[in-house]
């Protein structure tokens, strides 16, 4: 590993260096939120973006997109999503993102429509600073030791540049000219200055090593039925999740012989068909239930199978849930502390 | 495929019209749907209209004659599979929203004075399935192409109709729209079946809820959550009642005897 120094002002003319050979994704504004998309005017990156409304996940496996055509004679594989691609701007917690899903699609089946595009997408990663939702410093993913190829820490006038990996070299030997391997002490303290203060910019924590043995204890917590009670069984708590991976396949017919359609999208295990089998039975019929099988995977399941929680504490269920069921709440209320949610008001206000 | 082309009827009962001229409006998939299918029974669109046994027959609009009811009674028992097309057959359309029995007979003495009905006698206005088993319901109004096309193509393949179940939520999740509800404004995405493409919230637009409810809808949550949001009552309560039909008087009755 090599740290280089980057001055703001080469960073454009290294991106249009770098994006001769790959598509460039960066975040962008949309509203007043942010969106990854795809870059051609460097000026429209939004470098200030703290979280992008849906995770880079939808980079890999699009939220609906064609598996194959298919028609009565054979199949035809529809990979059309998968490209070259430079993607700038991921934070930390986002590539912790990935590294999950990393795991969780090359199991057993080897998702080649995950896998594909992720193999050929490039990752540059960029620092930032939390605001008031980020909890990635509880989840241990503020930092990121594996999962990119170039790592940019800003420090106002300057990038400190990580090389994670050869692809990541080989970027660099594009324009050699830009960096400089001569690192100063000072540029040591501006970086560990730099550390502190975001190390204590953090508003919200959650204690993670506590809450597979508090998923357990609180089974049967009455509290579940409030979250259940409140939910709106939206599935956006999914859907902006960075680990949440569920899809559902459904054949698309045409009419007129042209060929059908096998398309997948993004599911979720809150939704109420998720648990439904044949002859309409549910394994999970009430919310209640559903939610807690969510918090039981991001929790605990996955701390007992990889030893770590599936949360990256990117902050997205916090902003995003219009009931406020979140991975905070929800903590809180695991940990019999006060919950300041609107579920919380829901429950007092119904009971009365 | 099956080896014979589905025989499909297409019926319209108290409505705007709005799904079968829907249908007759995919004017480039006409020539399918008519070859794909051996269309029996489609008043907007043909005159020699057959009413033997059928497939499938695609019913859209409430019941409100009683002449209805029997001409939906004899359907069913001609038809295999009953399809309710639109949010009139699906959940009885804004003419059921929200009246109990009493309220409505004396609304119909009020329009319509002490008079003898000759033609037919009127019913409260009802969605099919307040009297007849209905298989598969495709929802919107009026229903939408993308989603008739494919359920069309699916059923004279032989397929039963693989509609979204989940609410506008997850599809304008998809398209990566910021919460509208969260920014305060009246959506209704949370209590409204998917499939239009979220195509309102897309466009900055809150959901009307024009795709009518889902099966888990939670009113009761939303209603409070419209309600720490500033809404007034009858604001929310309308917006709700619009496309819900029969469906919102549960949900009244059920609100009702929560607050006691």
């Amino acid at each position: 590993m090599r740290i280089l120094k980057l001055q703001k002002k080469d960073l454009f003319p290294l991106l249009k260096v770098i994006s001769r050979e790959a598509e460039l994704w960066a975040p962008t504004a949309k509203g007043d939120k942010f969106a990854y998309g795809r870059v051609l005017d460097f000026s429209r990156i939004a470098m200030d973006a703290v979280r992008t409304i849906i995770p880079p996940k939808k980079i890999m496996v699009p939220s609906l997109f064609n598996m194959f055509n298919f028609t009565e004679k054979g199949y035809q594989e529809d990979l059309s999503h998968v490209t070259d691609r430079i993607l700038f701007g991921i934070h930390p917690c986002d590539i912790h993102g990935l590294l999950i899903l990393d795991k969780l699609f090359s199991q057993a089946y080897l998702d080649p429509y995950y896998l594909e595009p992720r193999k050929k997408t490039l990752i540059l990663g960029l620092s930032c600073l939390p605001d008031a939702y980020c909890f990635c410093k509880s989840t241990h993913t503020d930092i990121i030791e594996e999962g990119y190829d170039l790592f940019f820490t800003d420090l106002e006038s300057y990038f400190l540049v990580w090389i994670g990996s050869s692809r990541g070299d080989d970027l660099i030997r594009l324009a050699p000219d830009f960096f400089d391997d001569k690192l100063t002490e000072k540029d040591i303290q501006t970086y560990t200055k730099w550390q502190e203060k975001r190390d204590n910019a953090f508003k919200t924590t959650v204690n993670f090593t506590r809450m597979p043995d508090l998923m357990e204890l609180n089974y049967k917590a009455p509290f579940w039925e409030e979250v259940g009670a409140a939910c709106l069984a939206c599935g956006s708590c999914s859907m902006v999740c960075p680990t949440c991976n569920c899809y559902n396949v459904v054949d698309k017919l045409f009419l007129g012989n042209k060929p059908g359609k096998r398309l997948r999208h993004w599911d979720s295990c809150t939704l109420p068909e998720y648990s439904e089998v044949a002859g309409g039975e549910n394994f999970r019929e009430h919310k209640s239930q559903r939610l807690k099988l969510w918090y039981t995977h991001k929790l605990q399941a996955y701390v007992s199978k990889y030893g770590k929680p599936s949360c990256v504490g990117c902050g997205r269920c916090l902003v995003t849930c219009p009931v406020q069921i979140h991975v905070k709440s929800v903590a809180d209320a695991l940990e019999g502390h006060p919950v300041e949610a609107f579920w919380k008001k829901f429950a007092q206000e119904v009971s009365k | 495929m099956p080896k014979d082309k589905l025989k499909i009827g297409i019926y319209e009962l108290t409505g705007c019209a709005g799904d079968a001229l829907l249908i007759v409006d995919c004017e480039e998939e006409l020539v399918n749907i008519f070859t794909a299918a051996s269309i029996e029974a489609f008043l907007m669109a043909k005159s020699d209209n057959r009413h033997g046994e059928l497939d499938v027959a695609l019913v859209e609009g409430s019941v409100s004659t009683e002449k209805e009811k029997e001409e939906l009674l004899d359907i069913r028992k001609r038809a295999r599979v009953v399809v309710a097309i639109g949010g009139c057959a699906c959940v009885g359309g804004p003419q059921a929203a929200f009246l109990d029995k009493k309220e409505w007979e004396k609304n119909l003495k009020k329009v319509y004075g002490n008079i003898e009905f000759s033609h037919s006698r009127p019913l409260q206005s009802k969605p099919i399935d307040a009297y007849i088993k209905v298989d598969c319901y495709l929802p919107g109004c009026p229903i939408g192409k993308a989603q008739f096309l494919s359920t069309f193509a699916r059923m004279v393949n032989g397929n039963p109709p693989e509609l979204f179940r989940f609410p506008v939520c997850v599809e304008c999740k998809w398209h990566e729209n910021d919460c509208l509800l969260n920014k305060d404004i009246l959506c209704l995405g949370p209590l409204t079946l998917a499939g239009c493409g979220s195509v309102c919230p897309n466009f900055n637009v809150p959901c009307f809820g024009c795709w009518g409810p889902t099966e888990e809808a939670n009113r009761t949550s939303e209603y409070y959550l419209l309600r720490e949001k500033g809404f007034d009552t009858e604001v929310i309560k309308n917006r709700m009642a619009n496309y819900s039909g029969t469906r919102i008087t549960e949900f009244f009755e059920q609100f009702r005897k929560e607050k006691r």
